[in-house]
């Protein structure tokens, strides 16, 4: 069957993201053996893992994943709205989780606005191809929800800096090949100002990559160390001291923009339970629709902004909070749906939903706790004393 | 967010806010904001939008007219030949107690629109009703009625009326859905306003945690009602199957629980007549109680999306298309 080659970058694809959304969805319902492939469950997070990087491989190569990136840095052009479409397609085509290119959207717009251009023109295609992925190191055993107490220090040596420190909760640091990590600069009482943002290569000598094994069974959380590891003066995100700019760039557009991209795998992951389901669970699963439609509706106008070049702000925390609430109602419904999630697990099908019910009651905490976006909201929207 | 709305809703919204706010009794504030004429210009998107931003207005203002039930018969004003004014659809709600017809607002004067599934609809002038006031707080008008069958004779067959009845199903529960909000979030002002002037332990209640909190997910029950319905404006006819009955059941939980908080942060005074947060949750209360109570809604979307085994969400060219528009 015949269909629009992508990778030429034609015009209307990268001009008009309906055209593109169009020819996408015509390619996808081809069923590319990579998206069957990672389309199955798969209880091994390697295999999920591997999986996902070969239809990444797959949708660069085609051109795909191409768009919504600048042409300087391997993208064929268009914005935000083009990932967000493609994301959306490839849910809806059978995709059950983006894995590790959550940080594709959590990371990489940030890296392409304040990295260096040369360094990103190579690692940019890279990441997009699925080769070499990208942890963020920014928790540390000290400093989890107080972000602005980091302790991992970065010092000058040779025209370049040397980092020591301690990350944890460095999501896929195991699987990644860089890591954005936030260094103090400066000193510790100059709090969020003293903290830039580096790029550190996770196979240099000195760092060390500790799995965390977690309470849902899968590993792709991480303690990350560093002793003494030199960085080049290109490696610096931003500029020395502009870090905290570097962590709200990005928790900004994380928590606005992030629900457009994980909602549509919580729906995804409806579809692939409704046969298990039945009408006692029919009120929850009512619930969860609606609480999708919400982050559907207020995350789209998170891409709006964004593609407009608007900042959100804290208004974000708004989508965060919606976003953590469908996550969990999606959950509990599957819960209901599949008890035997609970008390013994036959294949990978159940597997996977042991794993997702239970990371669901963590997704209040990661990314800025739900205690954190309330303050935030009770602050800095509604101006309470 | 809140600038999804757009602009030409946005002024109408805070005009009609300074209309129904200065409306004096007698006075149709409908007539004075021009409201009645929007009803024939549905086919324009800025006139459609200005026609239903107005419910945010009433919920805000708890005004009270008879335009919930104007909406619901617009869709047949061609089919029966009547002027936009002149034709207020009741609404048919069932309990364990039966099923009964509700006027809302004061419909005196005007043609009622009984459309019965099965039967096709019917017209008859007000007069010929008999209309019971049925006492609800909230400020708003609402009378039982009721009509001997044999005065119903069906001007619209129910060939014509399947059509016009989920279109006006559709636009109803989107302005149910907008005045809940507005309703909503004007009480919620209300105690946000309350948290930082009512002080305890010698500081604004507003200081503890526990009360910003609570104020934080009012809001965000707000925020997200408000991205879903003015997303349902913009989609109109492009909105998936069922889209309207998401709506109107995220409009009521979500109203209800701001409710709720919002009298926990007002404390007593927010559970006496004297203050206002009473009527602004019977509004809700009472809105959720019409063209499907949160409760049912939500129970029969799981359902239907269990065995329809569809995707219910928004497709996103439908998205990208109502942006542009």
């Amino acid at each position: 069957m015949l269909h629009i080659t992508a990778s030429s970058g034609s015009g209307p694809l990268r001009d008009d993201a309906c055209s593109y959304a169009a020819a996408l969805d015509d390619w996808l319902a081809t069923r590319p053996a990579a998206l069957e492939a990672a389309s199955r469950p798969i209880a091994a997070y390697d295999q999920r893992v591997a999986a996902t990087s070969t239809l990444m491989g797959v949708l660069y190569d085609e051109g795909w994943a191409r768009y919504g990136w600048p042409e300087q840095l391997g993208g064929l052009g268009g914005d935000i709205v083009h990932r967000a479409v493609m994301w959306d397609a490839l849910a809806r085509h059978g995709l059950p989780a983006m894995a590790l290119y959550e940080h594709l959207e959590v990371l990489a717009p940030t890296l392409v606005a304040l990295g260096d251009p040369d360094f990103m023109a190579e690692a940019l295609p890279r990441f997009l191809r699925g080769e070499q992925v990208w942890s963020q190191g920014f928790s540390e055993p000290e400093a989890g929800s107080d972000l602005a107490s980091a302790r991992t220090r970065a010092v000058e040596r040779d025209g370049g800096y040397v980092i020591t420190g301690r990350k944890i909760w460095t999501s896929w640091a195991r699987y990644a090949r860089w890591c954005l990590v936030l260094a103090r600069t400066g000193t510790t009482e100059s709090r969020h100002r003293g903290l830039s943002a580096f790029v550190v290569d996770l196979q240099d000598p000195g760092v060390e990559v500790r799995a965390i094994e977690q309470a849902n069974g899968t590993d792709e959380l991480a303690e990350v160390t560093f002793d003494e590891v030199p960085v080049g003066p290109e490696r610096l995100v931003g500029e020395i001291g502009g870090g905290w700019r570097v962590a709200m760039h990005i928790l900004a557009h994380e928590r606005g923009t992030f629900g457009w991209f994980r909602h549509n795998f919580l729906t995804r992951e409806v579809l692939d339970n409704l046969s298990l389901g039945g009408p006692a669970g029919d009120t929850l699963l009512g619930n969860a629709l609606l609480d999708l439609a919400a982050v559907r509706a207020s995350s789209f106008a998170g891409v709006q902004a964004h593609a407009a070049d608007t900042v959100l702000g804290p208004r974000a925390a708004f989508v965060k909070l919606m976003l953590a609430a469908s996550e969990q109602a999606v959950n509990d419904w599957v819960l209901a749906s599949d008890p035997d999630l609970a008390v013994g697990v036959q294949d990978d099908h159940v597997a996977v939903n042991r794993q997702d019910y239970l990371f669901s009651r963590i997704v209040t905490v990661y990314g800025g706790s739900q205690q954190m976006q309330l303050d935030t909201i009770a602050k800095q929207i509604l101006r309470l004393p | 967010m809140t600038s999804v709305v757009e602009s030409p809703d946005r002024e109408f919204l805070d005009a009609a806010g300074a209309v129904l706010r200065a409306a004096t009794p007698g006075e149709d504030p409908l007539e004075a904001l021009g409201w009645w004429d929007l009803l024939a210009e549905f086919d324009d998107t800025d006139a459609r939008g200005a026609a239903l931003a107005l419910f945010r207005a009433q919920g805000r203002e708890l005004a009270d007219t008879a335009a919930l039930g104007a909406l619901l018969a617009q869709p047949y004003l061609a089919a029966t030949g009547s002027e936009p004014g002149t034709l207020v659809a009741v609404i048919a709600r069932r309990s364990a107690r039966g099923e009964r017809f509700v006027a809302v607002g004061d419909v005196a004067g005007r043609a009622l629109l009984v459309d019965r599934p099965g039967q096709g609809a019917s017209v008859i002038p007000a007069e010929k009703a008999e209309l019971v006031p049925v006492t609800v707080p909230g400020r708003l008008t609402l009378h039982e009625v009721r009509v001997d069958d044999t005065a119903l004779t069906p001007v619209v067959t129910e060939a014509d009326a399947v059509p016009a009845r989920a279109r006006g199903l559709f636009l109803g529960r989107i302005a149910a859905s907008l005045e809940i909000l507005g309703a909503a979030e004007q009480t919620a002002a209300l105690a946000v306003a309350y948290a930082g002037s009512r002080e305890q332990f010698g500081r604004p209640i507003g200081t503890f945690q526990a009360v910003r909190h609570l104020l934080a997910w009012a809001q965000t029950d707000c925020v997200a009602l408000e991205s879903v319905v003015t997303t349902a404006v913009a989609l109109d006819d492009a909105a998936p199957e069922r889209h309207d009955e998401v709506v109107k059941a995220l409009a009521g939980r979500n109203g209800r629980r701001i409710c709720e908080r919002t009298m926990q942060v007002l404390g007593g005074i927010g559970f006496t007549a004297e203050h206002d947060h009473h009527l602004f949750h019977s509004r809700v209360l009472a809105l959720d109680a019409l063209l499907g109570t949160s409760a049912e809604l939500t129970y029969a979307l799981g359902a239907w999306w269990r065995e329809s085994r569809g995707d219910p969400s928004a497709p996103v060219r439908a998205l990208l298309a109502g942006a542009g528009s």
